[in-house]
């Protein structure tokens, strides 16, 4: 292998190289779980690499539904703790609109006093992203500045280019597993170059022309001006946005198990009505309307204060799952261009 | 889950430390381990427990923290709430007044000397005593919210003659609903001016009767700082009540209570419109605060 920037992978030699990497490490694909496509670990099932991004976002492999923080184990009165060390894991075909959700939580769990869990997991996990030429139909990253094209923020970088995928390694670590498998691939041309440049143009007019597109700065002005209190009562408060958005953090921590037992760190969402509310019965946030403001506030205004990114990557998955409709086209009729 | 027993002590497999905590590890959710070294009974669903950190490196912890932090205490099996720390840095032991609320309340008071509970922190960031030196220190607190106050007024009390006129007023429902009674004397003894008032007396109550603000009409305290901790609706009521003495807004400062899960800035659960009242709070100034109380 020469110091070529880009290479090509052939689409036969794809499962090979991933099975490759399988031996060392965890790897993590979009394959088809009960008809639908999500994340798992891959165990050479068929890769559902051609749907649209799955549902379920591949951040279930940096904050998960469910964790043990730690296992205390009681002993004369004492305690005696033990925690997991973050298992050497591969994602493969994470999309840039999740890769931007990534770096939005790295500067909440990354930032500040930074949670040791996610850190380790982070650290440990080599991220292949694919490029989206096929976005789905509910998609706006466009708007949002986080796709179809990623920029940054993955070990190695894929584009479906038909005949094969263009690889553009993105980090040290991208180069050193490019090297180790050198023989899948061979130096790209610059007309593959090209070739990713005009598909990637494709997909974004796709977006742009599909639907209406977003202004973010027009959300944030028009969240004052929204009827929360109607848009409450479309809300089911089912908390399904929160469940596959991939910026969505809220958590939980709930100990399991006397004397001996495991402290378990769960996601919750702040749509929930108990979310707020103190042991004594207080609830800042008592009203479902008050705290769909305060979902859509915290995206557009208290998340980019912090890290200086939208808290949304325009993946569309919570207008995919909403059955009330509460979605931003109704909210923000207003802030479209 | 079982573990095996004869590993303790040692390091078992698979990177896990056994025998202690990490300490106060920014960011770390391993609690450290406290015994329960006293408990006073405040009133008929308060105590006051005094905690000693069980490891030498984590002894730190009980001296190392500011009035008006806060802890994430654990009761392994019921899980973890923040508790504000009720003593002042400059006094052993590290002191957490409880009071029953729900599991894990129930399960911190149902300790027993010796007994051990998990600590993370201290977290917060506690009462401006710096920018409070110097200046007139008025002191008011409702029920519970009396706790963390008292780390303050403690904190005070040692080095006195930093700070002008300090006055404290404090009201309870009942008069067993007063906590650290056996400590007024000494305040006043500081010369910190105490006034006590409850919203209902009984046959051997003689002090005051009504609300903290019937104290401040009596004492009219001199503008300065303010610390105020309690129910929202006595803490609008005594800010109104200061900015109408010649207080200031930024320097009226307010200890709010929120649901926390994390101590950290993660887990949501405090947040209170872009703030986070675990780590920007729990101490905000009413200029800050004011509108979102």
């Amino acid at each position: 292998m020469t110091c070529a920037s880009a290479f090509i992978l052939r689409r036969e030699d794809l499962v090979p190289l991933l099975e490759e990497l399988a031996e060392t490490l965890e790897v993590v694909a979009p394959v088809q779980v009960e008809g639908e496509a999500a994340f798992a670990t891959w165990r050479g099932e068929a890769l559902a690499l051609d749907d649209k991004n799955p549902l379920t976002s591949p951040m279930e492999f940096f904050l998960p539904q469910k964790e043990v923080l730690f296992r205390y184990v009681q002993y004369s009165g004492r305690y005696t703790f033990s925690e997991d060390p973050p298992r050497a894991r591969l994602i493969f075909g994470m999309r840039p609109c999740d890769l931007r959700a990534l770096k939005v939580i790295d500067g909440i769990f990354g930032a500040d006093l930074p949670d040791i869990p996610y850190a380790g997991r982070r650290r440990s996990t080599i991220i292949v992203a694919l490029n989206c030429t096929t976005p789905g139909e509910g998609c706006f990253c466009r708007s949002m500045g986080s796709g179809p094209g990623a920029e940054g923020g993955y070990d190695i970088l894929l584009t479906d280019l038909g005949r094969g995928y263009l690889v553009e390694p993105g980090s040290s670590a991208g180069v050193y597993i490019l090297r180790a498998h050198h023989r899948h691939f061979e130096e790209a041309d610059p007309g593959d170059i090209k070739e990713k440049e005009r598909l990637l143009a494709l997909a974004g007019d796709e977006i742009v022309t599909r639907g209406p597109s977003l202004n973010p700065e027009k959300i944030r002005e028009a969240i004052d001006g929204v009827d929360w209190e109607e848009a409450g009562r479309r809300c089911l408060a089912c908390g399904g946005c929160s469940l596959v958005c991939p910026v969505c953090h809220c958590f939980s921590v709930l100990d399991q198990g006397v004397p001996d037992g495991e402290r378990l760190r769960c996601r919750d969402t702040c749509i929930l009505s108990g979310f707020s509310r103190m042991t004594g019965g207080a609830n800042p946030r008592a009203a479902l309307g008050e705290r769909l403001r305060h979902w859509y506030l915290d995206k557009f205004v208290y998340i980019p204060e912090k890290t200086g990114l939208f808290g949304c990557v325009g993946c569309g998955r919570c207008t995919r799952v909403c059955l009330g409709e509460v979605d931003r086209w109704s909210l923000f009729k207003e802030a479209a261009e | 889950m079982k573990m095996d027993r004869s590993k303790m002590g040692t390091v078992a497999e698979g990177g896990t430390r056994t025998g202690r905590a990490a300490g106060v590890k920014p960011g770390s959710y391993l609690p450290i381990q406290a015994e329960v070294v006293d408990i006073d009974v405040e009133s008929s669903n308060t105590y006051l427990l005094s905690l000693r950190p069980m490891d030498e490196e984590d002894e730190l912890v009980a001296v190392n923290y500011s009035p008006g932090q806060f802890l994430m205490v654990s009761v392994f099996g019921l899980g973890e709430c923040p508790i504000s720390i009720a003593s002042s840095p400059t006094r052993e032991p590290l002191q957490i007044c409880v009071r029953e609320a729900g599991r894990i309340t129930q399960g911190i008071m149902a300790a027993r000397v010796g007994d051990v509970l998990g600590i993370r922190g201290p977290f917060g960031n506690g009462f401006p005593v710096g920018s409070m030196r110097g200046k007139n220190v008025l002191i008011a607190g409702g029920g519970s919210g009396f706790a963390t106050l008292r780390s303050l007024i403690n904190y005070i009390a040692d080095d006195r003659e930093k700070f002008k006129e300090v006055t404290v007023v404090y009201g309870a429902r009942t008069p067993q609903d007063l906590y650290f009674t056996s400590e007024y004397g000494s305040w006043q003894a500081a010369k910190i001016e105490v006034g006590i008032t409850v919203d209902m007396m009984d046959a051997s109550w003689k002090g005051n009767v009504g609300l903290v603000t019937s104290l401040l009409a009596e004492i009219d305290p001199s503008p300065g700082a303010a610390a105020l901790c309690g129910p929202p609706m006595m803490i609008r009521a005594v800010a109104k009540d200061l900015l109408g003495r010649g207080f200031i807004e930024p320097e009226i400062y307010i200890s709010l209570e929120r649901h926390m899960k994390c101590g950290v800035g993660k887990c949501e659960h405090c947040t209170m419109g872009r703030y986070h009242v675990c780590t920007d709070g729990p101490i905000f100034s009413y200029d800050v605060v004011g509108d979102l109380i």
